[in-house]
């Protein structure tokens, strides 16, 4: 598995793909940062990871759109499936290097920390659950990306399907406390993704946001494998 | 070598490949012909483990490739007929990425890499990025990549499609040099191209196997044609033909080679016919100026099998 994260992540840099997730990321939440904390005083980031939380899941589809779908127009996804790789380290591997980058464009965001320790007095537990809270948001997110791509023949239906997709798991936060039939406020709960996130918000560290992240990417990677699986037997 | 038994493919309901069977013996190189879209390409596929069966039997080394695909995975090199490359990579790169995915232990990855490199000709080009090489050396890269791991079976599937004539040269050089130590199987939809490098040929078409055996024996005629030039008016030169027993057609050819002689086409029963032939010619006082075989050419029996009738006329999945 380790040679396809290194791979991965080579791609990632060989072709504009990490370097326009980069660039995305980091203007949005240079833009967060600029309202939340520099304009509006706050004296921790809090504030900025929740605004970023609502924008940023915009700039994930960028970084699964190519995984899958360009293997498949080069041939090399049979390269890979015919190799000694099962298809789990396969689907790992691609999901480890993007979420790889993603911290990477998250350590970068350090520099705001920096910043505000300088010039503020935040909670610095707080200010690590709210990374951590964020980094499991996203990786989360990167999952459903993954498992949609897993989908497309090209990488711009895979792009607009994940959008699409991520767009609705965020809005169906909102959705489902205005649902009041009750089996159904339960399961819409359980998928809006961005619901568990407030928790980090507030700068809380809980086991049970933490788990559900954990559980939410893990069902999406799994639901990835078992696609790939049912592609083969086509 | 390789047994394949009653090998299915269905998709989405469509037949893409319909109880093929054959089997190949060790050391073998063998052709699989068949119009575009026959089923070529699926067979191959299901052959390198790229695509299951939807029913039917692969055992290659006596090994049934669905309960042990990891062990088959290791034997069978493939070269699709689009290489699979990655464009973004150098050729020494995409070959170590293949060297460690295929699990050849490190200390012999770069002997190994080296040795493919220098087997297809591409050590020159090592550094440059995939997509930058002309199509001929990425065809020779895809062959590079098919021997990584040291297969013993090789499957390509038509590997000079779209290739220049030197390239296609130089790729038929490449497997010339393969057959010595490996059992290759290779496709292609022109004749010309599998007899030059094959004994034995598999003609497909609309995904069954419809011959197996080789290019003699294939166009071995079991009713001769002979091709018969008489110093005559054509219409005599039949009724004298017809009438020399064991003599089953004579069909009159419209331009005789021979200037002022009938030129007629004779289907005989046995070599008996043959004999009595010019005896019963000179009986009649008709002078013959030459006598020779037609055997059918390939194309000739390789269209008239692809064209028999079908039994049972059913729709052929796309791209097979």
């Amino acid at each position: 598995m380790f040679y396809i994260i290194k791979k991965e992540i080579e791609t990632y840099f060989t072709t504009p793909f990490g370097f326009i997730f980069m660039g995305i990321f980091l203007i949005l939440s240079g833009l967060t940062f600029t309202i939340s904390n520099l304009l509006g005083g706050n004296g921790d980031l809090l504030g900025m990871f929740g605004l970023l939380a609502n924008i940023s899941f915009m700039t994930f589809p960028i970084l699964t759109m190519r995984q899958y779908s360009e293997e498949r127009k080069a041939g090399t996804e049979h390269l890979l499936i015919s190799s000694r790789l099962s298809l789990t380290d396969i689907v790992l591997g691609k999901y480890i290097a993007a979420l790889a980058v993603f911290l990477l464009t998250l350590a970068a965001t350090g520099v705001y920390a920096v910043i505000i320790m300088i010039y503020g007095a935040p909670n610095i537990g707080g200010l690590l659950a709210s990374y951590l809270g964020f980094f499991l948001f996203g990786g989360a997110m990167i999952a459903v990306c993954g498992f949609i791509a897993s989908f497309a023949e090209n990488q711009v239906t895979a792009a607009i399907a994940s959008f699409g997709l991520l767009f609705l798991l965020v809005m169906l936060s909102s959705f489902s406390k205005s649902v009041e039939v009750p089996v159904l406020k339960e399961a819409l709960s359980a998928l809006a993704i961005s619901e568990r996130y407030d928790v980090f918000v507030r700068g809380v560290f809980e086991p049970g946001p933490v788990s559900y992240y954990i559980c939410y990417a893990a069902v999406f990677v799994f639901l990835t494998v078992m696609n790939l699986k049912r592609r083969r037997l086509l | 070598m390789i047994t394949v038994k009653n090998l299915t493919k269905y998709y989405g309901g469509k037949i893409g490949v319909e109880n093929v069977s054959f089997h190949i013996e060790k050391g073998e190189i063998v052709g699989m012909l068949g119009p575009n879209g026959a089923g070529k390409s699926t067979i191959m596929r299901m052959l390198a483990s790229h695509m299951l069966p939807t029913s039917g039997e692969i055992t290659i080394n006596g090994v049934d490739i669905l309960s042990a695909p990891e062990n088959t995975k290791a034997v069978v090199g493939y070269l699709p007929e689009i290489p699979p490359l990655y464009m973004d990579m150098s050729v020494q790169r995409y070959l170590e990425f293949l060297s460690q995915i295929r699990r050849i232990p490190r200390d012999k990855r770069v002997p190994h890499i080296a040795q493919a490199m220098e087997f297809a000709n591409i050590s020159d080009v090592r550094h440059r990025l995939i997509r930058n090489l002309s199509k001929g050396y990425r065809q020779r890269v895809g062959i590079a990549q098919a021997l990584i791991g040291r297969p013993e079976v090789l499957i390509f599937d038509e590997p000079t499609v779209g290739l220049d004539p030197k390239q296609i040269a130089e790729v038929r050089s490449l497997i010339e040099k393969l057959r010595k130590d490996h059992t290759i199987l290779l496709s292609s939809h022109i004749l010309s191209e599998i007899r030059m490098t094959c004994e034995r040929v598999l003609i497909i078409n609309r995904g069954r196997l419809l011959a197996d055996d080789t290019f003699s024996r294939l166009s071995d005629d079991k009713t001769p044609r002979y091709c018969v030039h008489l110093k005559c008016d054509i219409e005599t030169a039949r009724k004298a033909l017809m009438s020399i027993p064991g003599v089953l057609r004579a069909e009159p050819a419209e331009k005789p080679d021979i200037p002022g002689c009938a030129k007629v086409f004779i289907t005989i029963a046995s070599d008996d016919a043959l004999d009595r032939l010019s005896a019963e010619l000179a009986l009649r006082k008709i002078p013959l100026y030459e006598l020779k075989r037609d055997a059918k050419t390939l194309e000739e029996v390789f269209l008239s099998i692809i064209s028999q009738p079908e039994v049972n006329d059913a729709p052929v999945a796309e791209g097979a």
